[in-house]
């Protein structure tokens, strides 16, 4: 019996070409789900990521340089890569490299000895890796030794 | 029973037509397959651009830009315009790697007070904007 069916089907070559035709079409599918969909989708899930991110600039005080407190707000992990001091007649943007990951929730105390702040009054921005950016409009910062002092 | 073999000639046609059957259906597919590959390659790439401006300043005579590539695609900056006006005179080719960023500058005579559109295009076509008051 199985004799019979294995070599009726062996002399029977029709369906064989759509087999093949519907192979080869699964492989262009494959093709194009791999780059369009699946790509889509990761792209989707970093917008997403990025629109979770928030960061803020609590506070800016004078330490023997600058010290800048940050606070991550959202629920993602935030990678800080840029810090612009930007003086308020904006004559001068001067920009410095970051490399600091703060967990979601977590306050980061950033204190850069080589950041002098400018006696007029200045924005401090902070950008992260994924392209958002927090902003400080300051007075004229206040030194925290007076600040804390009884 | 070589020369038998040698002059029998029954069945060489199906032989040489299944053989350039064959070989038109495996270079049809190489070309599908190729073309598919490089069509969504593009999409993909268009679709992977994502660039922010991180600063505008108004130089002496120029509008500095601050790029970043944020995206997971280099980046080629193709066009400028300054209030919706095209612009020539720019930092040219202004190619960015994934995760680079540097300055852009155009040179434009700028009015204290007034406010600016800068707004750049890739060679994909994704559009960065950004609207910004001189000092």
């Amino acid at each position: 019996m199985l004799k019979n069916i294995a070599r009726r089907l062996k002399r029977n070559k029709r369906g064989v070409s759509n087999v093949m035709v519907v192979m080869l079409s699964l492989v262009l599918v494959v093709i194009v789900v791999d780059n369009i969909v699946l790509w889509d989708y990761q792209m989707n899930q970093l917008d997403w990521e990025r629109m979770q991110e928030k960061i803020e600039i609590t506070a800016v005080s004078v330490d023997t340089g600058s010290r800048f407190t940050i606070q991550n707000t959202g629920s993602q992990t935030a990678h800080l890569v840029s810090l612009w001091i930007l003086d308020n007649s904006l004559k001068n943007h001067q920009r410095y490299d970051l490399n600091i990951f703060i967990n979601a929730g977590d306050t980061f105390q950033l204190a850069r000895s080589d950041i002098i702040l400018p006696e007029t009054p200045y924005i401090v921005k902070i950008v992260t890796e994924k392209g958002n950016a927090a902003i400080y409009t300051g007075p004229k910062p206040v030194i925290s030794s007076l600040a804390f002092s009884p | 029973m070589s020369r038998t073999f040698l002059n029998n000639n029954r069945g060489v046609t199906p032989v040489l037509s299944s053989l350039l059957l064959t070989v038109v259906a495996v270079a049809a597919m190489s070309i599908a397959t190729t073309a598919t590959y490089v069509i969504t390659n593009n999409l993909r790439d268009t679709m992977s651009e994502r660039v922010i401006i991180e600063d505008v300043w108004f130089n002496n005579q120029t509008i500095d830009v601050y790029i970043r590539n944020i995206g997971k695609t280099a980046i080629q900056v193709k066009a400028v315009y300054v209030n919706y006006t095209s612009q020539e005179n720019f930092t040219k080719p202004f190619n960015l790697e994934i995760g680079q960023h540097k300055w852009l500058i155009i040179e434009e005579d700028w009015t204290p007070g007034s406010l600016y559109h800068v707004n750049m295009v890739t060679t994909r076509g994704t559009h960065v904007e950004e609207y910004s008051t001189a000092p």
